[in-house]
C-alpha cells in the first residue's frame, strides 16, 4: 500500500506540471523578461508592443502571411490563444534571474522570451535551463550566449561575430567600387556590448587587412566625450567603426560636429544609432552614417509584409503610448521571436516544455514568412543559434534609414564619403 | 602630442568644468549654511532641463532666454523641499539626512520616468548652436555660453553673499546659528533661502546644459556625482572651493582622457579627490 | 539576556529554518535568500557604519572583492569556493587596511565621499581589466553540484541553508562584539571621537578593526552571490547603487542596532521585489516612485529606523499600561 502511494506520488510529481499545463490549453502563457524601467525602458517598451502585436496576430484571424496569421489561435491546440506575461529586469542580471524563476514557478509560463541585454539573457536563461523551460532569445547578440551549449536556449538573431565581419565585407566590396579604405578607428562603449563588438572588429580588421589607428573604449556614463573625439581626430582614420547606446550615440555625434571630426565613413553597430530617438535628436547631423542593422523599413519595397506589419505596429504604439512609432531592428526581431515560438508551440501540439523544445529544434521557417532579411529560421542542432540569419547595412539618407548593403537587397545607392555637416 | 592638442584638451576641459562648477556651487551653498548634503541635487538639475525642454517645444522659448524662469521655478522648488522635508531632519543624524534627500532623488527620478517616459530628448538647434574657431582651437558655442553663464551666476552668488545684507545674514547663520538668531536673524528663513538659492543655481545650470546635452530622467545621476566630488574637493561649504573644484575636475578628466585612456579618465577625477583630501582633510578651501 | 529576546530570536530562527520546507516555490525562496543576503550585508556594514559611525558608501568594493577573488581562483586554479571565500575575505581585509589607513583621517561627508571615490575607481578599473573578464564579466564554470563545490542546480535549499549559516554567524558576531570591549570603544568613537581618544581609546585601530571585520563578512557574501547567480560582472557586484542599497537596508532598519539590518532587509527587499513584480511590468517605474517616497518618509519621520519606531511604540504601550496600572491602583 505504502509503495503504491509512493509510486502514485512520484507519478504526480513527475507528470503533475505537464498535466496541469496541458489541461489549461485554452490559453498558452508565455513569459517575457525585459528592461521595462531604468535606462533601457524605452527599448523595453518597444519590444513589449512588438511581442504583444505578434501574439495578437496569432490569436486573431488576420489576412497576413506571417506564421499562424490565418485562423484564430493555435490550431493544433484547439485554437488556444497566447497570453504573454511581462516582467521587468531593470537591466540587472540577478533581477532577470529572479523574474524568470517567478514567471516559471508562479505564472506557470510554458516558455520564455528575453532579455535584450546580453548579460541579463545570460542569467535569465540559466533559470530556464535549470527549471527545464524553453528560452527563446530574439535580440541579444553576444556570441558567448550560444557557446554555452545549453539544451533549452535558442537564439534567432545573428551575433556580433557575424555583424562585425559584415563591416569588413562591406569595406572590401566598396574597394571594388573604387572607394579604397585602409585605416579604421574603433570607438565603443566599454560594457559587454561595445567590448564584445570591438574584439571581433579587431579580429576581422587583421584578417581583412585593415590597419587600426585608434582603439578607444569610453564610459557610457560620461558627462562628455570631448577627449575621446579629440583622440579620434588626431588619429585621422579613413573610417570610424562605432558601437554605442542611445545616449552616447547622441553625445558622440554632437561632439564630432563640435570638433569637426569627419572621416570618409562612419559604420555604427545598431543599438543607439538605430534607436527610434537617434534620428529625431540628431536631425541633419546624422546624414550619411552607415548603420549595421538587422532590419529596415524599406526592405518593404521588396517584401510588402514588412510595410503591413509596420502599419499595425504604428497603430499599436499609438494606442499604448499615444504616439505612432515605426518598428526598428530590435522590435522587429522581438516580433519574429514571438512568432517563432508560437510556431513551435503549435507544431508541438502541446504545452509540454520538452515537446516545445523538440519542436523548436525542428523549426524551419522560410524567408517569405519573416519580416527579416534572413534566409529563414533554422537552429543549429548543437548551439541552437539560427543558422540562416544575416545583417544588412543601412545609411541615413534624407532623414530615413535606407538599405544600401548587401547590394542585391539594397533599396538605395551608398553615398560615399560622408557629406559635410548639416547637408 | 602637439601643443595644439594639449591646448584643445585643456580648453574643452575647463569649459565643461565651469558647468560642473555652477552645479557644485549650489550644492556647496546649502551645505555651508546648514551642514546638509543634498543628494537630490542631480535630480533638481534634471527637472530644470525638462523645464527648458518643454518651454522650447511647447512655447518655442529659447532655453537661454527662458533662463530666469528656470531659476525662479527651481528657487520655489528648493524652498518647498526645505519646508516640507528638510526642516524635519535638521537635527537628525547625518545618515537620516542623507537618506531623506537620497529618497527624494529616487522619487523625482522615477516620477520623471512615470510622467515623461524614459526617452532621450534634445532641444533642437538654438541660436547658440555651432562652434567658433580661435587660433585653431574649436570651441562649441553652447559650451562657451554655458561657461560664461556659469561664471556670471557664480559671480552673482558671490556678490550676493559678500556684499549684501541678506548674504551677510546667510553667512552669519552658516557661521553660528545661535549667534545669528540672537542678532535677530531668523535661521529658518535663512535655511529656506539657502535652499532656494542653491536650487536656483542648479536651475540656471540645467537651462545652460540643455542647449548641448541630451535630457532624460537619469541625467542628474552623473552630474550629481561629479558635483559632490567637486564640492568635497573644494571643501564643503565653500562656494569658491566648489567653483575651483569643478574646474579642476573638468580639466583633469579632459587631460586624462586625451593623454592616458578615455575609458579610465574618471579614475583620475576620483584619485585627485583622494589625493587632495589626504593632504588637506577638509578640501582645498575648507576651514580646519 | 532577558527571556523575551531569546524567545524572539529562537522563533525567527525556527521560522527561517522551516520556511523553505513549507514554501516550495523557488521565486519565494529566492526572495528570502535575497533578504538574508542583504541582512548579512547590512549587518556587516553596520559594524563600521552603525556601531562605529563611519559612513561607508563604497561597500560594493568588498562584495566585488569576494565575488571576483573566489571566481578567479576557481576558474584558473580550480580552487574550492570555500577556500576562495576565505581568500576573498583575506583580500578584502587587506583592501580595507589600504583604504582605511589613509581615509580614517577624514570625517563625516569627506569620508563618505572618499569611499564613493574608491568604489568608483575600483569599478572602472575592473571594467577595463581583461583578465577579470572586463565589462563582459565572468561565467562560473558549471560543474557537479554539491556542498564542496558550493553549486546546486536542482534545488535552492542548500544555498538557502548555507546562507542562513553565514547570516547566523555574522549576527552572533555582531551581537557579541557589541557587548565586549570593541563594541564599547566603537560606540565611544561614534559619540565623540576626540573625547574617546582623550580617554585612551585607540580610535584609528578600532575603526580599522570594524572596517576589516565588515569587509571580510561582505566579501563572504560576495562569494556566495557569485556561486548562487553563477555570473558576475562589474555592473552587478561593484556598482555604487549596491553600496547605497546595503547602507539603506541598515539605516532604514535602524543603524547601530543588531536587529536593524535584518528588519531593514526583511522590509525593503520584499517590498522592492514585489512592487517590481506587480507594478514594474508597466514600464512606468511606479514601483521606484513608491520606493523613493518610502525612503524619504522613513528618514524624515523616524530617523532611528524601523527598530527605533518599534521601540518607541513598545515604550509607548508599556508607558500607557503603566499609567493604566497606576490608575487602577489608585
Amino acid at each position: 500500500m505504502r509503495r503504491l502511494t509512493l509510486v502514485a506520488l512520484l507519478f504526480t510529481l513527475l507528470c503533475g506540471p505537464g498535466l496541469a499545463r496541458a489541461a489549461a490549453a485554452a490559453e498558452v502563457v508565455i513569459g517575457a523578461v525585459y528592461p521595462l524601467s531604468g535606462n533601457l525602458a524605452k527599448t523595453g517598451l518597444d519590444i513589449k508592443d512588438a511581442i504583444e502585436l505578434a501574439a495578437e496576430l496569432v490569436n486573431e484571424d488576420v489576412d497576413l502571411a506571417v506564421p499562424l496569421g490565418k485562423g484564430k489561435g493555435l490550431p493544433n491546440l484547439g485554437g488556444a490563444t497566447i497570453r504573454v506575461v511581462f516582467a521587468d529586469h531593470q537591466s540587472a542580471p540577478e533581477k532577470g534571474l529572479a523574474e524568470a524563476e517567478r514567471l516559471i514557478s508562479q505564472e506557470k509560463v510554458v516558455a520564455l522570451l528575453g532579455s535584450y541585454n546580453s548579460n541579463v539573457t545570460a542569467t535569465a536563461s540559466q533559470a530556464a535551463e535549470r527549471l527545464r523551460i524553453p528560452f527563446l532569445n530574439p535580440e541579444s547578440t553576444s556570441p558567448l550566449l550560444t557557446a554555452r551549449g545549453f539544451r533549452w536556449f535558442f537564439r534567432t538573431t545573428p551575433t556580433d561575430d557575424e555583424f562585425s565581419e559584415n563591416f569588413f565585407k562591406f569595406l572590401n566590396d566598396m574597394k571594388t567600387r573604387g572607394r579604397p579604405v585602409s585605416t579604421v578607428a574603433l570607438l565603443y562603449e566599454n560594457t559587454l556590448f561595445g567590448t564584445d563588438v570591438s574584439k571581433f572588429e579587431k579580429k576581422y580588421a587583421q584578417q581583412y587587412g585593415y590597419r587600426i589607428v585608434a582603439d578607444i573604449a569610453y564610459d557610457a556614463k560620461s558627462t562628455n566625450l570631448n577627449s575621446e573625439i579629440q583622440r579620434l581626430k588626431a588619429a585621422r582614420p579613413d573610417v570610424l567603426l562605432q558601437a554605442s547606446y542611445t545616449n552616447d550615440a547622441i553625445l558622440s555625434t554632437k561632439t564630432m560636429k563640435e570638433f569637426d571630426f569627419r572621416p570618409q565613413g562612419i559604420l555604427a553597430m545598431d543599438a543607439g544609432h538605430s534607436s527610434s530617438e537617434f534620428l529625431p535628436a540628431m536631425g541633419k547631423d546624422a546624414e550619411g552614417i552607415l548603420v549595421r542593422e538587422v532590419w529596415a523599413l524599406d526592405l518593404g519595397a521588396k517584401k510588402p509584409i514588412i510595410r503591413q506589419v509596420n502599419e499595425l505596429f504604428r497603430k499599436k504604439t499609438q494606442q499604448t503610448r499615444g504616439q505612432a512609432i515605426d518598428m526598428d531592428g530590435t522590435s522587429a526581431r522581438a516580433f519574429v521571436g514571438m512568432l517563432v515560438l508560437a510556431d513551435a508551440i503549435n507544431r508541438a501540439g502541446s504545452t509540454d516544455p520538452e515537446k516545445i523544445r523538440a519542436a523548436l529544434e525542428a523549426t524551419n521557417l522560410p524567408a517569405d514568412q519573416l519580416i527579416m532579411p534572413w534566409a529563414g529560421v533554422r537552429f543549429d542542432p548543437k548551439t541552437h543559434q539560427n543558422a540562416l540569419g544575416n545583417g544588412i547595412i543601412v545609411q541615413i539618407q534624407e532623414g530615413t534609414y535606407r538599405t544600401v548593403y548587401p547590394f542585391d537587397v539594397a533599396a538605395a545607392e551608398v553615398r560615399w564619403p560622408l557629406p559635410a555637416w548639416g547637408r | 602630442m602637439s601643443a595644439e592638442v594639449v591646448a584643445q584638451a585643456l580648453v574643452s576641459g575647463v569649459l565643461i568644468g565651469f558647468v560642473f562648477a555652477l552645479i557644485a556651487a549650489g550644492l556647496s551653498l546649502i551645505f555651508g549654511v546648514m551642514d546638509i548634503v543634498n543628494f537630490a541635487h542631480g535630480e533638481f538639475l534634471m527637472l530644470s532641463m525638462y523645464l527648458s525642454y518643454f518651454l522650447y517645444t511647447g512655447l518655442g522659448w529659447d532655453p537661454v532666454a527662458a533662463l530666469p524662469i528656470n531659476a525662479a521655478a527651481l528657487f520655489v522648488l528648493g524652498v518647498a523641499v526645505y519646508a516640507l522635508l528638510i526642516r524635519r531632519v535638521l537635527k537628525a543624524p547625518m545618515l537620516a539626512q542623507i537618506f531623506a534627500t537620497f529618497g527624494l532623488g529616487v522619487f523625482l527620478q522615477n516620477l520623471a520616468i512615470w510622467l515623461w517616459l524614459p526617452d532621450f530628448r534634445t532641444v533642437g538647434d538654438t541660436w547658440l548652436t555651432g562652434r567658433v574657431e580661435v587660433l585653431g582651437l574649436f570651441v562649441s558655442r553652447p559650451q562657451l555660453a554655458a561657461a560664461v553663464g556659469a561664471i556670471l551666476t557664480t559671480g552673482g552668488l558671490f556678490w550676493l553673499l559678500t556684499r549684501t545684507e541678506v548674504g551677510r545674514a546667510l553667512l552669519a547663520t552658516a557661521e553660528d546659528r545661535q549667534a545669528a538668531a540672537l542678532m535677530g536673524i531668523d535661521p529658518d528663513r535663512m535655511f529656506a533661502l539657502a535652499w532656494g538659492l542653491g536650487a536656483a543655481c542648479v536651475g540656471v545650470a540645467g537651462a545652460l546644459l540643455s542647449t548641448f546635452y541630451y535630457i532624460f530622467p537619469q541625467v542628474g545621476v552623473v552630474f550629481g556625482l561629479v558635483a559632490y566630488v567637486a564640492v568635497a574637493l573644494g571643501g564643503f561649504g565653500s562656494v569658491a572651493g566648489a567653483f575651483v573644484g569643478g574646474i579642476i575636475i573638468g580639466a583633469v578628466e579632459s587631460l586624462a582622457g586625451v593623454f592616458i585612456a578615455p575609458a579610465i579618465k574618471n579614475v583620475f577625477v576620483f584619485a585627485i579627490y583622494l589625493v587632495v583630501v589626504l593632504v588637506r582633510p577638509r578640501g582645498l578651501f575648507g576651514k580646519s | 539576556m532577558k527571556r523575551a529576546p531569546v524567545i524572539a530570536v529562537g522563533a525567527v530562527l525556527a521560522l527561517l529554518v522551516l520556511y523553505p520546507l513549507v514554501v516550495r516555490d523557488p521565486f519565494r525562496q529566492h526572495i528570502v535568500i535575497l533578504v538574508m543576503l542583504f541582512g548579512l550585508l547590512g549587518t556587516a556594514w553596520n559594524l563600521l557604519g552603525g556601531f562605529t559611525g563611519q559612513v561607508s558608501l563604497g561597500h560594493a568594493v568588498f562584495f566585488g572583492t569576494g565575488a571576483y577573488t573566489s571566481t578567479l581562483l576557481l576558474q584558473h586554479l580550480g580552487l574550492s569556493p570555500w577556500l576562495g571565500m576565505a581568500a576573498g575575505a583575506a583580500a578584502a581585509v587587506l583592501l580595507s587596511v589600504a583604504i582605511g589607513w589613509p581615509c580614517f583621517r577624514l570625517s563625516g561627508h569627506y569620508f563618505a565621499i572618499a569611499t564613493i571615490a574608491v568604489g568608483e575607481i575600483v569599478q572602472i578599473l575592473v571594467t577595463n581589466w581583461e583578465f577579470a573578464g572586463g565589462a563582459v564579466g565572468l561565467f562560473l564554470p558549471i560543474g557537479d553540484e554539491g556542498l564542496g563545490a558550493l553549486q546546486f542546480h536542482t534545488s535552492k535549499l542548500p544555498y538557502y541553508y548555507v546562507l542562513l549559516g553565514l547570516l547566523v554567524v555574522a549576527v552572533a558576531l555582531a551581537a557579541w562584539l557589541r557587548r565586549t570591549r570593541p563594541g564599547y570603544y566603537w560606540r565611544a568613537i561614534k559619540e565623540d571621537q576626540a573625547a574617546a581618544r582623550s580617554l585612551g581609546v585607540p580610535a584609528t585601530r578600532y575603526k580599522q578593526l570594524a572596517m576589516a571585520l565588515s569587509a571580510a563578512l561582505t566579501a563572504c557574501a560576495g562569494t556566495f552571490y557569485a556561486q548562487y547567480i553563477l555570473f558576475i560582472d562589474p555592473g552587478s557586484v561593484l556598482p555604487l547603487s549596491l553600496s547605497i542599497q546595503v547602507c539603506l537596508v541598515a539605516v532604514l532598519g535602524g543603524a547601530g542596532t543588531v536587529a536593524g539590518p535584518l528588519v531593514g532587509a526583511a522590509v525593503l527587499i520584499p517590498l522592492s521585489e514585489f512592487t517590481r513584480a506587480y507594478l514594474g511590468g508597466s514600464g512606468k517605474a511606479l514601483d521606484l516612485v513608491v520606493y523613493g517616497l518610502l525612503i524619504m518618509v522613513i528618514a524624515a519621520y523616524e530617523p532611528g529606523g524601523l527598530v527605533g519606531l518599534a521601540r518607541r511604540l513598545a515604550a509607548g504601550r508599556s508607558a500607557r499600561s503603566a499609567r493604566r496600572g497606576a490608575a487602577r491602583g489608585a
